[in-house]
């Protein structure tokens, strides 16, 4: 008997020893940060003197703030550029990858290089490619245009490159999905008749629908905290409040060139805040599928 | 002679050359549209400034210089610096956290004690917490701490695990079979040496994914270097290339010449080690 809880004692022993240095880690540099970003969104603090209580202010400040309004809206339209077309040239890719022709696995390397490449250099790279003067793109059509300082053309030539980074992606995740589609059911709809376009609405993207789902909810959550790529190429500019100021930009600049840091936690939290609402969403309706799936 | 009514005729052979022609054609179009931005910044930073400007930037460069780069290494800005620091944070980053992540994701996965699944599903929540929500309290606690633009800033918040890493060598760590490890310790292993001998070699693909993930991710890290670091002592390279483009806008031989400093170490892993990149890229998701 106390061999046995003595046993029982010395593997929780063990098991708190193990987790020890994570828990300090994500205690100290996870958690309590965010009970901090909390705490100081009711501040008012600006680094150089100590945060100073201010009750709800921030949020009043940050949700009647026009420009704070037009960073959601510019990061919507992002969202709304980018989502949807790196998922259908993604999915896309991945049928014609997933044909096996000789050379698939060289054209996959090639599609996933700008995954592996950090997006601020990749956004510098970029920067120089849309340059007036000397860049790649105004070479290629022979014309003078002012690709990421014109109002109505930076906020696509951003949405551009992340849609260029991210369509490998996609492509790889879909080709993975497409390798567990069962071959004997598209077959079968063959032998009924089926055209390829018939095969693959009424068969494979049914039973690809978990893959788009998963790609969609990352890929939406990821668009909202984009920030390096913008930071590189266009500053969050042009004009003010700037047509590429996404939210995570105006989070940046809030708090460390306007030092109102207690306004940056309060949109950060609200940021993060619909995140989970999202991420949990996202779990519930997978959860949601998957027993319905067993149960058949 | 009838034709055979099992056949489809869109299967054709003519048809079938033609859609196999044509999906080339998609592939290798979408292949020049990946790779050109990258050789053609490599083929700027090989040219002098007078040549960038006086011949089209789609033109080769002729003669080679490497005089960008020189100058990169040069007194002036001192390059071997941000790449020695990336380096240095990349290595300490990658076999601290993998440790501690090994660590954790053994008791969670082979270990049962009170409260082990709460704190398992702690973790994984702090998955949900986006970069630029703890920005600001970590500047301030670093700041606090008088940690500011130290070496220590740059790798102490992601030093000690990393929820990510523990999930997925958790799910890996399950599969581990009992029998292997109740042999090690019948021979009297303890939990390290079971770790040690029986789990990691048995867990080795994982951890070689996480490998990768993890040198990936921090070598690319911008927001927070950015943040916590100032001035060239520990700037890393995202940090140093940025500040490059924005004090020498206009200086594309240089700027380019840096960018391909900063992508070619990595581009050469991904070479190496592609299909296991690849194949860890729809693991995981990669972040």
């Amino acid at each position: 008997m106390t061999n046995a809880r003595g046993r029982a004692l010395r593997r929780t022993a063990v098991g708190y020893g193990l987790l020890a240095p994570s828990m300090i880690g994500i205690g100290l540099f996870l958690i309590i940060p965010v009970l901090v970003a909390i705490a100081v969104s009711f501040d008012s603090w600006n680094i150089i003197s100590p945060p100073k209580w201010l009750g709800p202010q921030n949020y009043i400040s940050v949700l009647t703030d026009p420009d704070v309004w037009h960073s959601f809206l510019v990061t919507a339209q992002y969202t709304l550029l980018v989502i949807p077309t790196q998922t259908i040239l993604g999915l896309g890719l991945a049928v014609l990858l997933s044909k096996r022709l000789p050379g698939t696995p060289v054209f996959r390397v090639i599609f996933a290089l700008p995954w592996i490449c950090a997006p601020l250099t990749l956004g510098i790279v970029w920067k120089w490619v849309f340059a007036p003067t000397g860049g790649l793109l105004n070479a290629i059509i022979g014309t003078r245009v002012e690709w990421l300082t014109d109002f109505s053309l930076a906020l696509p030539a951003v949405s551009f490159v992340s849609v260029w980074t991210q369509t490998g992606y996609v492509a790889l995740f879909y080709l993975a999905g497409l390798s567990g589609v069962p071959k004997d059911i598209q077959d079968a709809a063959r032998v009924d008749g089926a055209g390829e376009v018939g095969v693959f609405w009424r068969i494979t993207m049914p039973l690809l629908r978990p893959t788009t789902f998963f790609v969609l909810a990352t890929s939406i959550i990821s668009s909202f905290q984009v920030f390096d790529t913008v930071y590189a190429m266009t500053g969050g500019g042009p004009g003010a409040p700037g047509r590429t100021d996404v939210i995570a930009h105006r989070i940046y600049s809030l708090a460390f060139e306007q030092l109102d840091l207690g306004k940056a936690s309060a949109l950060s939290v609200i940021l993060m805040i619909g995140l989970i609402v999202l991420t949990v969403l996202q779990q519930v309706y997978f959860r949601r599928r998957i027993t319905y799936d067993v149960a058949n | 002679m009838a034709t055979n009514p099992y056949r489809p005729l869109s299967r054709g052979p003519v048809r079938r050359i033609g859609s196999t022609v044509l999906i080339y054609a998609v592939l290798i179009f979408g292949a020049v549209i990946i790779l050109t931005p990258f050789l053609l910044s490599f083929m700027t930073g090989l040219k002098s400034p007078v040549q960038f400007s006086n011949t089209s930037s789609l033109s080769l460069p002729s003669p080679i210089t490497w005089a960008n780069f020189q100058e990169l290494f040069g007194p002036d800005h001192n390059f071997i610096s941000p790449i020695a620091v990336t380096v240095q944070m990349t290595v300490v980053i990658l076999v601290v956290q993998l440790s501690c992540s090994i660590l954790a994701a053994y008791a969670f996965a082979r270990l049962s004690f009170p409260g082990r699944d709460i704190i398992f599903w702690a973790y994984l929540a702090t998955m949900m917490i986006p970069a630029v929500t703890t920005i600001v309290p970590l500047y301030g606690m670093f700041t606090a701490a008088g940690l500011r633009n130290t070496f220590w800033a740059l790798v102490l918040p992601t030093l000690f695990g990393s929820p990510y890493a523990i999930f997925l060598l958790r799910e890996y760590f399950r599969g581990v079979p009992d029998d292997l490890e109740a042999a090690a310790r019948i021979d009297g292993c303890g939990t390290l040496r079971v770790l040690w001998y029986v789990v990691i070699p048995y867990s080795r693909p994982i951890i070689a994914t996480l490998t990768v993930i993890t040198v990936v991710s921090h070598w690319n890290n911008f927001l927070w270097p950015r943040v916590i670091t100032s001035g060239p002592d520990w700037a890393v390279l995202t940090v140093a290339t940025a500040d490059l483009q924005s004090q020498y806008n206009g200086n594309w031989t240089l700027v380019m010449a840096a960018t391909t400093l900063a992508l070619l170490p990595l581009i050469v892993i991904y070479l190496i080690f592609q299909r296991q990149i690849v194949n860890s890229i729809s693991i995981g998701g990669f972040k």
